[in-house]
């Protein structure tokens, strides 16, 4: 009972308390963070399975076995199915081309419809599709074909009303090629249309959702059974582009989950160092009224573990309220609400506050317990130790492993190791310059500022270290957010192509030319096209494994220009000169698969002609640019004798939407391809994953500032002391408060830059092996790293000190002493 | 009369960066039971670290020292921990109270770190006899340096007593316990530590710069540079078997 009865007494006389509040900031910041993450990142997958609508698809170019379907029924999965294909709608006169698409009671199971019940109506979501005998119309349809809501249109033998406009489906991107205008009607009308004969070319997906273990049993079960006419879709390969921003958010979560982790630790480490200190004189006396080291720890131990106890279980319960009053907060930026977390991240929380305890906070009792009685007559409380460094071990040890557990992520773990290896090695440097330093020659403020700098240049390292760390987690932050979305906002451009026009014919060409220039619309130039399969390469045919290669198996999109297309680098080779009318430019990836380089031969089939080409250089493209892009680009002319059509790409802003009906009517042979809709999607989710990133950035920057003032709080007693000594002996208050914030800027420029070396090694890590990102210098960062640092800490040290320096120095000796 | 406190040939050198350096050399005192010495000298002549060694707080480099009957020198840091918790006080010069941690808890903490369960009622019966029955519940912040000293005379009374009225056997170190005291305040200390002495028959070893309060004690060491230069020992104090090493 003894820990806890001094326990109370401790903490009444305060010098617990801090060690307290940091504790519950570390684990309250980590479990808030934690939560948070774990609930945006339950929100992103839900936007981003919306995508495929489901959680796992099959689809397959002809029905599926009846028994697969019973499978999953037993498997207790949800189920529904859409059956999509292209066929003509008729109305009075009118005929349209449409993308049909039949949907079970049950579609969407992940996601929401959305649809408007007349064209002056907001959409509103909804969680079926149209019941039998109905159909839904995408908007620009019904001005297509003079109709109305309530009016009725033919497809095959079936005779439908038309009861709502429809605005969204989730997976509207499952087939991105589909073309026309969209019609969505209920499975069960299928059979009475007639139009599904054998031979149609129909797309069937079947949808699957529920728990992932009946999932993965379930596809376990079934992957054998896939003929080739089939396969199985997650997000990963429905939408790589999503699946791979969603990955990197995840990553950028954790990352911050882990800084808030290293945040915390080094804000308990700061107090418990101090708690370590100031009871140094407290053991002293315990040993010589005759406490043993053993009664010594158990007293401290046993302390600190009740606290733990406690200032864990309160530091649950703020971070819980906190993220949750952040989320109610933040909800209407949203798309998608995060649902509710798991358990996960109390246990977070939890072995935060428990690798705190053991890390940081138990290694100063134990270096405590080593007190000499010997000191209550010595007066001298300073307590050198070589071995102190020993006791910084097991913290960084226990930060890394928990940091490891909570990231998943060795890259993770060691782009921070190598963060902070740099940092703390820096520190030490600093260190010696600091000591090293002349300081006859300066005038008054900075002499008393670099003298207590020197005085304290031990625990300099320290809080250079620590200031660092609070620095280098902001900044890391900051700049890997920035990256992110950098990144992200490059993949899908305000104005990036949202309309491909394929299939125009030469004759239509100026004509189509005309209509688009016309409208003023941004877009590419338009290529001209030729397919063609490639058989042979110097000569000898293709073989069987390159055969497997779907973007070579497949007919290919043959085309030609004289310049080099925008987003495309040539990476080996020369572009052709002038007057050059062969030769042919690879993309670089396509060239590897191939095995070809520069000069080789290849030989392709065009029509049932063949025709042959030298490579003269190797691409790369950019397939996020949304512009018309080539494996193989010949020179001009190459292609001359084979009969080609044009393909262009455009922006066509949302309020424009019905020029893309004067374009069917204008020119009903042209394919137009509507991309508008599913980029919406793409960019809502992105917008999702970056309210996350920039949340989480700002929460973190918080964690990060309560670092610095908890560091500044830690070092602040001995600097009063002083300064109170200097004004006794008639020291202006100002020369005082100048050379505080001398002595606190420069510590935080030495952490500043510090923070900059160690963020640029992080950045340098994450970005390649985590972001999968090329590397990047930052030299912005080496100038806001020390600017942010002088001024952060600067400021927060100057301020902690200010009113202590305003107060008769009598008044601040009483009160430390 | 039994010994209480008996040192045999002690030294102590400490290493530093400029090479080893001697505090003590070749000390050598017995004290009986009830009897108090004082140890004086300038700042720097190793008498607060011959205090210590008594003390059992530190272990000399050379040297055997018993406590009441027991070899310290002999025994580890716990054990020597033990025997201090059982008949071992301390009066400081700079009090050396928690300050979180009020009068009445400071004097209760020895008691309670034997684990005795009257501890409470124990320290009020010494602050009291130490005339600050109305302050238990202050904290040395509230209170004046003379007073402060008094709770830590209470302390170490305390820490030394079997029983509620008696410190029998026990002995207690007082390192400057007037140093940071004004003459008034000092007079008074002195006076209630020489009082509790007697009264409760306790060994007294006190490290002093003042002469006046030297000449209280039953025997006087003066020490020079880690050495005793001169000792004052009555002839009748000691009896037959005292013995101070010069």
């Amino acid at each position: 009972m003894l820990p806890l009865k001094l326990l109370g007494r401790d903490w009444r006389g305060g010098e617990l308390a801090l060690i307290a509040t940091a504790l519950v900031l570390a684990v309250s910041c980590v479990t808030a963070i934690a939560h948070f993450s774990d609930r945006l990142t339950r929100a992103m997958h839900i936007q981003s399975q919306s995508f495929l609508a489901a959680e796992r698809v099959v689809q397959s170019s002809k029905v599926v076995p009846q028994e697969w379907l019973r499978k999953a029924d037993e498997l207790g999965l949800e189920q529904a199915q859409t059956t999509a294909f292209a066929s003509m709608l008729s109305a009075g006169d009118e005929f349209q081309f449409a993308s049909v698409k039949a949907v079970t009671d049950r579609y969407p199971l992940i996601g929401h419809l959305e649809v408007r019940a007349n064209a002056s109506d907001e959409p509103r979501p909804v969680q079926q599709g149209p019941a039998p005998g109905e159909v839904w119309l995408e908007a620009r349809l019904l001005p297509l074909m003079n109709l109305q809501i309530g009016d009725r249109l033919a497809l095959g033998d079936g005779d439908f009303a038309i009861t709502r406009i429809l605005d969204h489906e989730p997976d509207r991107g499952a087939n991105l090629f589909s073309m026309g205008a969209r019609l969505m009607m209920h499975q069960s009308d299928l059979a009475a249309t007639n139009i599904l004969q054998p031979g149609s070319r129909v797309t069937y997906r079947y949808l699957f959702s529920g728990d992932d273990a009946a999932l993965n049993s379930y596809f376990n079960w079934l992957k054998p059974q896939l003929t080739e006419h089939q396969r199985v879709i997650d997000l990963k390969d429905g939408q790589p582009q999503v699946a791979r921003t969603l990955d990197r958010a995840e990553s950028f979560l954790f990352l911050a989950a882990s800084l808030a982790v290293l945040l915390a630790s080094v804000a308990v480490g700061l107090a418990a160092r101090r708690y370590g200190l100031r009871h140094a004189n407290y053991v002293a006396v315990m040993k010589s009224l005759g406490a043993g080291k053993n009664k010594i720890l158990g007293i401290y131990i046993g302390q600190m573990s009740a606290l733990a106890l406690i200032a864990t279980a309160l530091g649950l319960a703020i971070g819980s309220l906190i993220q949750s009053q952040a989320v109610n907060l933040l909800e209407g930026f949203f798309p998608v609400a995060p649902p509710p977390s798991g358990i996960q991240p109390l246990w977070v929380g939890l072995a935060t506050g428990v690798a705190c305890v053991i890390g940081f906070a138990m290694p100063p009792l134990f270096r405590l317990a080593q007190t000499d009685p010997m000191q209550t007559l010595r007066q001298d409380w300073s307590n050198p130790d070589k071995r102190e460094w020993l006791g910084l071990i097991p913290g960084p040890l226990s930060m890394l492993l928990l940091i490891w557990w909570l990231s998943g992520s060795l890259a993770i773990t060691l782009a921070l190791l190598a963060g902070l290896g740099l940092l703390i090695a820096g520190a030490a440097v600093v260190n010696r310059l600091l000591v090293r330093g002349r300081l006859a020659s300066l005038g008054g403020s900075w002499r008393i500022a670099l003298g207590s700098l020197q005085r304290r240049a031990g625990f300099n390292t320290l809080l250079i270290a620590a200031f660092g760390t609070g620095l280098l987690a902001m900044l890391a932050m900051f700049y890997a957010r920035t990256a992110l979305i950098d990144e992200w906002q490059m993949q899908l451009p305000e104005n990036a192509p949202n309309h491909f026009l394929v299939n125009i014919a030469p004759y239509e060409l100026d004509g189509v030319k005309q209509k688009v220039e016309g409208k003023n619309l941004e877009g590419t130039e338009f290529y001209p096209m030729v397919r063609g399969r490639l058989i042979a390469v110097n000569g000898t045919p293709v073989n069987e494994r390159e055969q497997k290669d779907s973007s070579i198996r497949r007919e290919l999109n043959l085309s030609w220009t004289d310049t080099v297309p925008a987003d495309n680098k040539i990476v080996a080779g020369e572009w052709w000169s002038e007057n050059q009318n062969d030769g042919v430019s690879v993309e670089v990836e396509v060239a590897a698969r191939l095995g070809v380089n520069l000069g080789d031969v290849l030989r392709f089939s065009i029509g049932g002609l063949e025709t042959e080409a030298t490579i003269t250089s190797l691409r790369t493209l950019d397939w996020n640019s949304m512009r018309p892009n080539f494996f193989m680009l010949f020179a001009p002319g190459s292609l001359d004798t084979f009969p080609a059509t044009y393909i262009q790409s455009f922006y066509l802003p949302p309020e424009d939407k019905l020029f893309v009906n004067e374009l069917v009517k204008n020119f009903p042979s042209v394919s137009i391809i509507e991309l508008d809709k599913i980029l919406e999607n793409i960019r809502e989710t992105i917008g999702q994953v970056a309210i996350a990133v920039e949340s989480v950035l700002a929460l973190m920057l918080v964690a990060g500032v309560l670092v610095l003032v908890a560091g500044v709080r830690a070092s602040i007693a001995e600097r009063l002391q002083e300064a109170a000594v200097i004004r006794t002996l008639g020291g202006r208050r100002q020369l005082l408060i100048r050379s505080l914030m001398i002595e606190f800027g420069l510590l935080g420029v030495a952490a500043g830059l510090l923070a900059s070396i160690g963020t640029e090694a992080t950045l340098a890590v994450l970005t390649q092996r985590v972001f999968d990102m090329p590397f990047q210098f930052h030299p912005g960062l080496w100038v806001i790293g020390p600017l942010a640092g002088a001024l952060l800490v600067g400021t927060a040290g100057t301020l902690a000190c200010r009113s202590a320096v305003s107060q008769p120095p009598l008044k601040v000796l009483r009160e430390l002493a | 009369m039994s010994v209480m406190l008996k040192a045999e040939n002690l030294h102590h050198r400490v290493s530093t960066s400029e090479g080893p350096l001697t505090l003590l050399s070749d000390i050598s005192l017995q004290l009986p039971t009830g009897q108090s010495l004082a140890i004086t000298g300038a700042s720097g002549s190793g008498k607060s670290t011959l205090l210590g060694l008594l003390a059992g707080l530190d272990r000399p480099t050379e040297g055997k020292i018993w406590l009441a009957g027991e070899e310290i020198t002999a025994m580890d840091e716990e054990q020597r921990a033990a025997l201090r918790a059982r008949c071992v006080g301390f009066v400081f010069q700079t009090f050396q109270l928690l300050p979180g941690l009020t009068a009445q808890e400071n004097v209760m903490l020895p008691s309670e770190l034997r684990g005795e369960r009257n501890a409470g009622k124990r320290a009020q019966e010494f602050l009291e006899r130490v005339g600050l029955g109305h302050r238990l519940h202050h904290y040395p912040r509230q209170l004046s340096g003379g007073e402060q000293q008094r709770v830590a005379i209470a302390r170490a009374f305390c820490s030394i007593a079997n029983d509620s009225s008696t410190a029998d056997n026990g002995i207690l170190f007082a390192d400057e316990p007037t140093g940071s005291l004004d003459a008034h305040n000092g007079e008074k200390v002195i006076d209630l530590l020489f009082k509790l002495n007697e009264e409760t028959n306790t060994t007294l070893v006190l490290v002093t710069h003042e002469q006046r309060l030297a000449e209280r004690c039953g025997a006087h060491l003066r020490m020079a540079a880690g050495e005793i230069t001169t000792a004052d020992i009555p002839d009748n104090y000691l009896g037959d078997q005292a013995e101070v090493s010069v």
